[in-house]
């Protein structure tokens, strides 16, 4: 067996002593993409990067670590295209898409991932429970995998019910609150536990509704909420955890310890789930460096910077350790309620232009302007 | 907020508001004439207090602090006659009899204000809502403003301020915070106006020629770039001047420099001068230092993604990137005049004499400052060089930035602008 594999088999996905073994596995797949992908060779190659020395820490840090950006704008494969069983689009905040391609061998390590994460943070259950998706209906024009990881959270326990917040009608997607209150109402007076899954701000902004309606629908014992997929649009309408965490309370009566969030991106599909006391963790599947935002140097553990996600499970595609957007510190694990030791990852907000005054150009036409 | 006649409304009052407007408006405009004296002296009386430091508990930056004196200066009353008198050339309101030659009639001419203004102000400088509202006042028109979205609230203090000064300037002076994707808002105020005045860039001044009424005039005040020419061996002092001016702007103005041209073809003098240069970057950088870090984060990533493209593409070797800290140059091989990644990071370009008309031609409508460092001997010659391709200001490297009293904006007069001549003929 591999050492991709025997780190996807790793059954605590926070186990501490699996350093070697992620080495190992990063060491493999770098190398697989420098021998198939001809694009990321020449990156490798033009750094000094030799994927046949040996992969250490201090090596990890000095890997050339793709942007996302660079996913958006040129595709870039592994394994021929046509082969791959899914393709994925990111969900595109800024209206341009990430292509990325999961093989059979990566599906694998994804679906142990999703177990054994899903088994610790008790999400697995065979009690049926009606699911609200506060995200978009899957339609098979549509190769979001935003909506993707929606619709698979709802395989943690068996679906009896699967209400959207975005229907697919006529070829585009509606925002329908109003009808998936209605469902929410009639769920809550059932005995089946409910769960919801999507975007916090449409979490939020159901919240709003009820808030300002004064309707009150404590859910069934069992029931959990979970989030994913970050306030990305809604920045504006961008609200403190806890206080969603006090209105989630008051008129669905989910306490904290059933509220869970997750990410992930597109071009790094591990699932970063949060632990009891809200922190993410870093999984064994995956490392995180902070780099500083001027020269992209690594940075000590509590300071903040650009977030740099390592992960050897995918050969579609070279994602072994991408530039993310997002801007977050690494702290401590110490210290964290929840008794995991290792380190976790807190994002603050994403790089941009937004709300930068200047007049030397606008915000669009600086991305625009930036062909160095 | 909404600010009309003095009173704080709440923005879902929007559409009663607009729904009397054009009553208001009208209203105000039939019943006589801002006098220009009263406006003059609130004015005079505000920019004292503002020295008083009225306003202080609210402006922290140390650049906005200097703004702010700057502005107070420009609101004393000799220096809004000073500005009068020198863009308009003739007093507002007031009737001259005019004789042509060639046995053409007598004719009188009386210089007029447009009506309404519609001001939709861009963001970059807190001060500059009420800045283009208060040239609005001085030219005797009613102001509608738009609020840009990142402004902090001081306009409308600003305003509420000077109306408790000058209760008449009530029916002068509306304010509204409609977002720019509230068109039909935006439609309705631009149809109750003469003019619409737009401050911003490409896509703001696209939308709102989109929005405008055909019988609207659009009065555009568009986004620039500016750079540093320099010829010849620079002085100590003007580097320092010019790295400052790169660092207390943080290149976010339009008269922020962008690309520094040297006079020369060979890329070995632009990585000397790169070399020279940084270390005063760096010093500055370490003095004024950036506080936007999702901007620079951005712009990193974006200079990181175009690195790695150019591996891919094969089109590398076109640009070297001397880092220091904070702060970065980047040496190109190419002339363009275009958009640095700011906050201390900007280009540095060949661009020999002989080509400056032909490269700069190629940004016409985004032209504005240039910041002139060279030996005296070479001074008027440049000089002309750049007015003839197109640039409107030229001023000391390090002085880019300054506002100086009764300079033109952007090569126009915004107060003969915001008049209308009238003819009469007896």
């Amino acid at each position: 067996m591999n050492a991709k594999f025997r780190l996807f088999s790793v059954k605590h996905p926070y186990t501490e002593n699996t350093k070697e073994l992620f080495k190992k596995a990063m060491q493999e797949n770098v190398k697989f993409h420098y021998q198939h992908c001809p694009e990321y060779k020449t990156i490798l190659d033009s750094k000094n990067f030799s994927p046949e020395h040996v992969i250490d820490e201090k090596r990890l840090e000095k890997l050339p670590a793709l942007p996302t950006l660079l996913f958006k704008r040129h595709h870039l494969f592994s394994i021929p295209e046509r082969k791959l069983p899914i393709k994925a689009t990111s969900s595109g905040t800024r209206g341009s898409f990430s292509r990325i391609g999961l093989d059979w061998s990566s599906l694998l390590c994804g679906f142990l991932m999703v177990l054994y994460t899903a088994k610790w943070r008790k999400l697995l259950s065979f009690r049926p429970v009606n699911y609200i998706i506060l995200g978009y209906q899957p339609n098979h024009n549509n190769q979001m995998a935003v909506m993707k990881t929606a619709f698979g959270a709802t395989f943690f326990a068996p679906a009896l019910h699967r209400v959207y917040a975005l229907k697919y009608q006529n070829g585009t997607y509606q925002a329908d609150l109003d009808s998936l209150l209605k469902k929410l109402i009639q769920f809550s007076k059932q005995k089946h536990p409910v769960r919801f899954m999507g975007f916090p701000s449409y979490t939020y902004f159901l919240l709003k509704i009820m808030q300002e309606r004064n309707i009150f629908c404590p859910l069934p014992k069992g029931s959990k909420i979970m989030f994913g997929g970050g306030w990305k649009q809604f920045q504006a309408e961008a609200v403190e955890k806890q206080v969603l965490y006090a209105m989630i309370k008051k008129y669905l009566n989910v306490s904290e310890e059933n509220i869970i969030e997750f990410f992930g991106a597109v071009e790094h599909p591990i699932l970063w789930c949060d632990c009891p006391a809200h922190h993410f963790h870093v999984p064994v599947y995956a490392r995180a460096i902070i780099r500083d935002i001027h020269t992209l140097e690594p940075l000590p553990m509590g300071e903040k910077g650009l977030v740099n996600l390592l992960t050897p499970m995918i050969k579609a595609v070279p994602v072994s350790s991408i530039m993310t957007d997002d801007i977050g510190i690494l702290h401590s694990g110490e210290t964290c309620s929840c008794g995991l030791r290792v380190p976790y990852l807190e994002l603050l907000g994403r790089a941009g232009m937004k709300e930068i005054k200047t007049c030397a150009a606008g915000a669009s036409e600086l991305l625009k302007g930036q062909n160095l | 907020m909404i600010f009309a006649n003095g009173k704080l409304y709440e923005t879902s009052q929007q559409n009663e508001i607009l729904n009397h407007l054009e009553n208001q408006i009208n209203q105000t405009r039939s019943s006589g004439r801002l006098e220009i004296e009263k406006v003059i002296t609130a004015l005079d009386k505000f920019a004292q207090e503002l020295e008083n430091g009225i306003f202080s508990e609210y402006i922290q930056d140390s650049f906005m602090q200097s703004q702010i004196a700057v502005s107070a200066k420009m609101l004393h009353r000799n220096a809004l006659e000073y500005k009068i008198r020198h863009e308009l050339g003739a007093e507002l309101y007031q009737t001259r009899n005019l004789t042509p030659p060639e046995s053409f009639p007598q004719i009188q001419e009386r210089l007029m204000p447009l009506g309404t203004l519609f001001h939709i102000s861009a963001g970059n400088v807190d001060a500059l809502p009420a800045w283009s509202v208060i040239e609005g006042l001085l030219t005797g028109n009613i102001n509608l403003l738009k609020l840009p979205q990142a402004d902090s609230g001081l306009t409308i203090q600003f305003f509420q301020h000077l109306i408790q000064i000058e209760p008449i300037l009530r029916e002068y002076v509306y304010i509204f915070d409609t977002p720019s994707s509230d068109v039909a808002g935006m439609k309705r105020l631009a149809q109750c106006a003469d003019a619409v005045i737009v401050w911003g860039g490409d896509t703001a001044i696209q939308a709102v020629r989109q929005l405008a009424p055909p019988e609207c005039k659009l009065i555009e005040w568009g986004h620039r770039l500016s750079f540093c020419y320099i010829s010849g061996n620079p002085e100590d002092s003007e580097l320092k001047a010019l790295a400052r001016h790169i660092l207390i702007t943080q290149q976010l103005l339009c008269s922020s420099c962008q690309v520094i041209y040297l006079d020369t073809e060979e890329i070995k003098q632009i990585y000397q001068f790169c070399e020279q240069f940084l270390p005063y970057l760096e010093k500055e950088a370490q003095h004024f230092p950036v506080k936007e870090i999702n901007a620079i984060a951005e712009m990193t990533l974006q200079r990181y993604t175009a690195d790695l493209e150019s591996v891919i593409t094969g089109n590398s070797s076109q640009k070297h990137i001397f880092q220091g800290k904070f702060c970065s140059l980047t040496a190109c091989q190419d002339s363009e005049l275009e958009l640095s990644c700011l906050y201390g990071n900007p280009l540095v370009k060949p661009l020999p004499r002989n080509q400056i008309l032909s490269v700069l031609r190629r940004k016409k409508g985004y032209l504005q400052t240039a910041g002139l460092i060279c030996p005296p001997e070479s001074q008027s010659i440049l000089t002309e060089i750049l007015i003839q391709s197109g640039i409107n200001r030229i001023f000391p490297a390090g002085k880019m930035s300054d506002t100086v009293l009764g300079e033109a904006h952007d090569g126009e007069y915004p107060l003969r602008r915001y008049t209308r001549t009238v003819n009469i003929i007896k």
